[in-house]
């Protein structure tokens, strides 16, 4: 079995996902050997095991059962994917808890949140958010994640920004913290001096390039001639052309026009942090179109210039037929605001997103929050809405019923005998 | 001659004949109260074939037990039989010819009780409870079809200790309703399968949720010709969706509509949703019942797009509902239906099953017939 196990792991080592605390080699193997045999129902019973027990507890540390459920999804689906639902768990799991400060300098809460972001399309866009909710200020291992994101993306001097930030703060461990920063200082001095070598040995043993789709500076004074000669000091500059944001950081780098840290300059220096708090969550996507939604029929364009060109094509006739749309699918606040336009114009006037980024459900749970404790809701759930919802998948009633009569049966039983107890159990 | 098949005073009577259950909001549509009801919440009803002379009902319930009622045309109810199982019964059956009943359980096994012989035995078994079961005939098999929270959907020849097929889901299923050729199936994270069963079952297609939250009820409606051709769907935030298979327009004829809320339209107050509990489709007419959690029913006229009659507020949760044979019965479940949770369970409650007149309240309106 061990060896089996060795040879599993050797074999899909590519589709195993690194964790940053490692993973345990016996939960590996039995994960591996359980996909292999595709037995699945272990894994199941245990998913439903986990979302029952977040669904009864009733002690006063519900995030235990979350950090387990999450470490368990960790373990047991190394491959990630979709099936090990991860990324939904993550996500309930950091929304169930935005409102209990008390879990807010919780390193364990801390750690959800990192793992979140990791999983988002815009890691730092969350870690702003939750420092401008308040939550982690105090953990070192958020400002090292932070920053690492920082410096992955080429921008060391933000990451290095952090790393004052989390100094200031008086983030805990210290050492841990300033341990992480030397590092980070070190990579970046090793960087720049190695571009400084590279850059030597090039000139020396390279003949020069040309390089492609870079910008070439023109010759000539009134028209902008391309230089005949395309490489070398001909290119304006090799690595801003085509880049996008990140990339004049990361061209600066390389350029070792970085301005490398100094400490004892900077407590009064201009690099005081200039992380700006943030009131209210980020929204997910620039919006392009600002235009406000009005009444189109009535609007006259101008169809046609005075050399009678047509300059848009006619609009599509009106189709014959209603299409069909959903009551609900209005946004919720159409019908409210006739009752009370004074309080919901600004609500009215967004239309429903289709958009759907982990941050955007966030910042709505949060908005449905703050309408919830601040305005009267238009409309109530009278059943515990919370119940079935809470864990990462949805329950319906007579699960949350069974679940129960299990727990007593479990219960009464002793977990002897009874069949439906002990296959329950498992 | 039946009092069923008339207008005149079968509540009435009922009344006359259980006493003065009046005062107390347990039953204010004054309907008729089935003798020995279970003594727990009553998860499924189901009324006897057309092909059985006479009208029994079978209910299932969280105690674990199957009981079955005689129906006399008096309203009297006599207490028949019961079958126990080892864990909560979700769902029960008939098979067409009325000899045999089927039940699903958390136990998750299926049962197929004989009534003749009084005798059960075990005819499916699921790795997780059995929330749905059905009786499947066709021309050419009979089956039963189990729709478990193991996210398979089985198919068993009663003979058999393995099924005949088992599909699997890409969820738990929550509710599921067969009218031969078709099956529909709706699971948690609103998914909506249909199964097509003409010469043996296969997926027909899936279907893109008409509603927002979580499915909870599903019952297939015919056309004119009595074919299946679509079905309505109740959700747990008090919305019902009308939705045909294959229909001419489909913008048009699809829709849906809102049930079991608070009449709170003034927006002084919150409007409360409370979930569908049940959908069941009158047989004879085509209208169709759905009871909520809200302690109430609603009959309705899918083709009108109207509603006929809502009742008075029970004191419980109305959690099934089901039609006669020929459309003149309308029996429904009062009981706790975990819609707020176990802190809200009082054990203590007593539950009821009412018998109404359905004969002239689901007639649609402005109709020649």
């Amino acid at each position: 079995m061990a060896e089996g196990g060795d040879v599993d792991w050797e074999l899909s080592k590519e589709n195993i996902q690194p964790l940053r605390r490692g993973r345990a080699i016996s939960a590996l193997h039995q994960a591996l050997s359980q996909q292999q045999e595709g037995d699945s129902s272990a894994i199941n019973q245990q998913r439903q095991a986990f979302e029952s027990e977040l669904r009864m507890y009733d002690g006063d540390d519900p995030l235990n059962v979350w950090d387990r459920y999450i470490r368990w999804t960790e373990q047991t689906f190394p491959q990630g994917g979709k099936e090990s639902n991860l990324a939904t768990i993550l996500e309930r799991a950091v929304t169930r808890f935005t409102e209990e400060n008390t879990y807010f300098d919780d390193p364990r809460y801390v750690e959800l949140w990192i793992k979140f972001a990791g999983n988002c399309p815009e890691p730092l866009d969350i870690y702003r958010y939750i420092q401008a909710q308040g939550i982690g200020l105090k953990q070192a291992s958020l400002y090292i994640a932070w920053s690492e994101q920082y410096e992955n993306n080429g921008n060391y001097r933000k990451a290095d920004l952090v790393y004052q930030e989390g100094f200031k703060k008086g983030a805990e461990p210290h050492d841990k913290l300033q341990q992480f920063h030397k590092a980070l200082q070190a990579r970046v001095s090793r960087q720049v001096m190695m571009n400084v070598e590279e850059d030597d040995s090039d000139e020396e043993h390279k003949q020069p390039e040309r390089v492609s789709l870079a910008e070439l500076k023109s010759r000539g004074k009134k028209k902008a001639i391309a230089p005949i000669n395309r490489v070398g000091s001909a290119i304006r500059s090799v690595h801003s052309g085509m880049q996008s944001h990140a990339a004049p950081a990361l061209g600066n780098a390389s350029n070792s026009k970085l301005v490398v840290f100094d400490e004892n300059k900077s407590h009064a220096g201009p690099s005081e942090p200039k992380l700006e708090a943030w009131k209210a969550p980020p929204t997910s996507k620039a919006k392009e179109n600002k235009q406000k939604p009005g009444v189109w029929c009535d609007v006259k364009i101008p169809l046609k210039t005075k050399f009678g060109h047509t300059l848009m094509a006619p609009p599509p006739p009106k189709p014959a037929f209603q299409p069909f749309v959903e009551e609900s699918d209005q946004p919720p606040t159409m019908t409210p605001c006739k009752i009370n336009p004074a309080v919901n114009t600004v609500l009215s006037a967004r239309k429903p997103c289709r958009e759907e980024t982990p941050l955007k459900r966030l910042q709505d749970h949060h908005q449905q929050h703050n309408e919830a404790v601040s305005g009267k809701p238009q409309e109530q759930s009278m059943y515990c809405k919370e119940l079935l919802l809470s864990g990462a998948t949805e329950f319906c009633f007579e699960e949350l019923r069974a679940e129960r009569y299990f727990k007593k049966m479990r219960q009464e039983v002793g977990g002897q005998k009874d069949e439906a107890s002990a296959s329950a159990s498992n | 001659m039946s009092l069923f098949g008339t207008t005149s005073g079968f509540g009435a009577g009922g009344t006359g004949v259980f006493g003065n259950a009046t005062t107390d909001s347990h039953n204010p549509m004054k309907d008729v109260e089935v003798t020995s009801p279970p003594d727990d919440s009553i998860s499924c009803l189901a009324f006897s074939p057309p092909t059985m002379p006479g009208n029994f009902l079978i209910g299932g319930s969280w105690a674990n037990d199957v009981r079955c009622w005689e129906v006399q045309d008096n309203g009297q109810t006599v207490p028949k039989a019961q079958q126990m199982h080892t864990g909560p019964v979700l769902d029960a059956c008939w098979s067409d010819d009325g000899s045999k009943v089927f039940t699903a359980s958390c136990d998750k096994t299926a049962k197929m009780w004989d009534l003749n012989s009084n005798q059960a035995m075990q005819i499916a078994q699921h790795e997780g409870p059995i929330k749905s079961i059905h009786w499947i005939k066709a021309p050419n098999y009979s089956c039963i079809m189990t729709g478990s929270w193991d996210k398979t959907l089985k198919f068993w020849d009663t003979r058999s200790p393995n099924p005949m097929m088992s599909l699997q889901m890409p969820e738990r299923s929550y509710c599921a309703d067969v009218v031969y050729p078709m099956a529909v199936v709706a699971t948690a994270d609103r998914g909506l399968i249909v199964y097509q069963l003409e010469n043996q079952p296969s997926e027909f297609r899936r279907i893109d949720s008409p509603l927002k939250h979580q499915h909870r009820c599903v019952a297939i409606f015919k056309d004119k010709q009595n074919k299946p051709t679509g079905f309505a769907l109740g959700s747990i935030e008090g919305r019902v969706a009308i939705h045909y298979i294959n229909p001419p327009n489909p913008a048009k004829d699809n829709f849906t509509f809102k049930c079991h809320r608070s009449n709170g339209t003034n927006t002084t107050t919150p409007q409360d949703i409370y979930a569908v509990n049940a959908i069941s489709f009158h047989p004879v007419h085509g209208t169709l019942a759905t009871v909520g959690s809200d302690g109430r029913f609603s009959f309705w006229d899918k083709d009108a797009r109207t509603k006929l009659k809502t009742s008075e507020q029970l004191d419980q949760p109305i959690t099934a509902c089901a039609f006669n044979s020929n459309g003149n019965i309308f029996a429904y479940a009062s009981s706790y239906d975990w819609s707020k949770g176990h802190e809200y369970y009082n054990p203590q409650k007593k539950n009821y099953i009412f018998l109404r007149n359905a004969a002239e309240e689901l007639k649609p309106r402005n109709k020649k017939w």
